[in-house]
């Protein structure tokens, strides 16, 4: 069973940074482990912070497809794995229905694999190369599914009742998204790797603001950087991703501002906060006192990132 | 990379791995197995990389995280400690003065047994109690009145909303395969359909117990209701807290109530001590907040004397209200004749609160579970 690598910790920060993927080496390190340990990667933090994109950028850096299940509440196996094609298997019905052959018979014809309709793991694991295999927001599966999949993981095998037992060609490389809604199992925690993603540190968002949003100026980058890393400490009902802030700083570009003020925020709010008592409270007497800050910050040449803290503390008093 | 022998780190590796599962982390032979085949692949003279190695392979959740970045130091202290960012300069657990407690109910307690015949009643006073946490002291028969009546409640609880989930979506669907089958069987046209029913989903209750000192005299009273609820319904936790919150579902899970109590009583700190249950709730919050979803039910038990921070109350009622599916307070006070929720802190959180509800003695479990029993059936004729 082939199963290419992608190399080394280092060659990896490199590969996922071609694929436009900002990673740190805690995250290089995981995936480097789950590809070298075979031992499916299981990634967990808040909304907004890349999780799924692990998945995606791994089965491009790998040049192998990304086969994705997409987990939601009464997932069964029967959308996870394999379906019977019914209106195939009812047209062969009635095309024999002259025939003298046996019921058995015709059952065998109808429950073989002309028609079966393979679902995401059974894609995965008969795929004719070692895919990516994405099972994303397994918490919102049922406990139910969460069991069998664990089978399936740990078996890379599939019994289906009136075939038989298939077995995984390639073991594909598996990434777990959560999102934390639900407990997952200990049994499922411990058949994988584990990686939990935070919000970005200030550098490195900042570093995906630059290679994101071409045409964005260092200064409009650092100011949203530095923004989003003092409005994440504030209390929200939601806060903001990493995909808000890149849709936020590509609203500002096209509305050709060049720096934050109190105008450019209000009207772009939108793009940040999504309930309103969150638009409320930014709105309020913080934003100023938090774009004075970093404005000030700026100017000095003190460095924002080193100014962060200094920041938060009297925001907060 | 370099891939020097790994010989003496195995042992190293065995001890950490040791002391992660003292401090709760679960950290078997597997997971050892994982690390060292982690360290055979990077560089191990290369600290980042090796911490991170094992940190990807001896950990399998967000909490275990922190037990791990604070232990790591401490076993590989070549390695220069990771700085751990952001360590806010938060006002520790004060230790706050008990405050005066409202032992009007106690007497109520008492007449309410009456009706169970002759039977001793526990008399013992307050200061008794805070001296030495002895649940001992109830009867056999006790125990057996209030289980039998805590499981018919907590059923209450569970039926209503798995009810509820089950109405919102198709509770049949055709089934696909079976019917096809019989299709076959009979050759023809579809004889019949065959359908299949989901099943039906559990709710998770999460149960948080004041036991700070003006709850003292129904703090036993109280944690056999979520011993005997845990009993009850398969997917419970359980929390105390009075300053500060922990998570006795393990303690709980005992064989015997009288086991669990004598578990209990080992490992909770802070025992009858202030109240703040707005920092307690934040701290179930900031560890359990995953616990929480449309299905969750939390049940709170507390009569509301609060002498932390009102706003902080206010904050993590209104997020546990958003993100669970029913918040039931009961309030032991509420049974005393005249009581008014006033407290500052029963104030606050009352706007958060679906049922609020006497359970101070058996009588007043009895009427919750009428309330529930009766808001079943409002809701079942309504649809």
């Amino acid at each position: 069973m082939s199963r290419p690598t992608l190399g080394n910790i280092e060659q990896i920060l490199q590969a996922l940074e071609q694929e436009g993927y900002i990673a740190d080496r805690e995250i290089a390190t995981a995936i480097y482990l789950s590809i070298e340990l075979h031992k499916p990667l299981l990634v967990e933090g808040a909304a907004g912070v890349g999780k799924t994109e692990i998945a995606k950028v791994m089965s491009q850096a790998l040049g192998t497809d990304l086969i994705r299940l997409q987990c939601y509440e009464g997932l069964d196996v029967s959308t996870a794995l394999y379906e019977w094609n019914y209106p195939k298997q009812m047209l062969r019905i009635r095309l024999e229905e002259g025939t003298d052959r046996t019921v058995e018979e015709k059952e065998q014809t109808i429950f073989s694999e002309a028609f079966l309709l393979r679902r995401p793991l059974l894609q995965a694991i008969t795929h004719h190369r070692a895919p990516v295999l994405l099972v994303d927001e397994i918490d919102r599966a049922d406990v139910e599914f969460e069991s069998f999949l664990l089978e399936v993981l740990s078996d890379w095998q599939v019994t289906i009742p009136e075939i038989g037992t298939i077995r995984a060609r390639h073991i594909p490389y598996v990434v777990l998204t959560s999102n934390r809604t639900r407990e997952l199992s200990d049994a499922l925690r411990r058949r994988c790797l584990y990686l939990w993603i935070d919000y970005p540190s200030f550098e490195k968002e900042l570093r995906i603001v630059l290679r994101k949003v071409p045409g964005i100026s260092q200064q409009l980058a650092e100011q949203i950087a530095a923004f989003m890393h003092l409005v994440r400490r504030l209390d929200l009902q939601k806060v903001p991703g990493v995909a808000e802030t890149l849709d936020w700083s590509l609203a500002l570009l096209r509305l050709h501002r060049d720096h934050l003020d109190r105008t450019s925020v209000e009207e772009t709010i939108g793009c940040l906060f999504k309930h309103h008592e969150d638009q409320r409270l930014v709105r309020g007497p913080w934003l100023d006192a938090a774009l004075a800050a970093i404005h000030e910050a700026q100017r000095d040449g003190e460095g924002l990132a080193r100014a962060l803290n200094r920041i938060e503390r009297t925001l907060k008093a | 990379m370099r891939r020097p022998d790994l010989g003496d780190l195995t042992a190293h590796v065995v001890a950490f791995g040791r002391a992660l599962r003292e401090h709760g982390v679960l950290c078997g032979p597997g997971e050892i197995a994982d690390a060292l085949r982690a360290l055979e692949r990077v560089d191990v003279l290369d600290p980042e990389q090796f911490r991170l190695a094992l940190r990807t392979t001896l950990v399998h959740g967000h909490h275990d995280l922190r037990v791990f970045d604070a232990l790591f130091p401490l076993y590989w202290s070549p390695f220069p400690p990771v700085s751990s960012s952001q360590e806010d300069g938060e006002d520790g657990p004060a230790q706050e003065a008990a405050s005066e407690k409202g032992q009007l109910s106690m007497e109520r307690w008492a007449d309410a047994e009456e009706t169970e015949g002759e039977q001793e009643v526990p008399g013992y006073s307050a200061l008794e109690v805070l001296a030495r946490k002895d649940f001992s002291t109830f009867t056999d028969r006790e125990l057996e009145e209030i289980g039998k009546l805590v499981v018919a409640i907590a059923r209450r609880i569970a039926t209503r909303m798995s009810r509820r989930m089950q109405r919102a979506r198709h509770s049949h669907r055709l089934d696909l395969r079976r019917t096809m089958r019989l299709h076959l069987r009979w050759g023809g046209d579809l004889p019949e359909l065959a359908f299949k029913r989901r099943r039906v989903r559990k709710t998770r209750l999460v149960l948080l117990c004041d036991v700070s000192g003006s709850m003292d005299i129904y703090s036993r009273f109280l944690i056999q209701f979520v011993y005997a609820l845990q009993e009850a319904v398969g997917n419970v936790e359980s929390f105390v807290f009075s300053t500060s919150l922990t998570r006795v579902t393990p303690a709980l899970r005992s064989r015997t109530l009288r086991e669990a109590l004598d578990r209990l009583s080992r490992t909770v700190p802070n025992w009858s001590g202030g109240t703040r249950i707005g920092a307690s709730l934040m701290q179930f919050l900031e560890g359990w907040r995953h616990l929480l979803d449309p299905r969750t039910v939390v049940v709170i038990l507390s009569d509301g004397w609060d002498t932390g921070d009102v706003e902080i109350l206010h904050r993590a009622m209104r997020e546990i209200r958003a993100r669970s599916g029913r918040v039931i307070w009961l309030n032991p006070l509420l049974g005393s004749p005249g009581y008014q929720p006033l407290t500052r802190g029963m104030q606050t959180a009352l706007p958060f609160v679906d049922v609020f509800a006497a359970a101070h003695n058996l009588e007043s479990l009895r009427e919750l579970e009428r309330t529930l029993a009766a808001r079943v059936r409002r809701t079942g004729r309504r649809e």
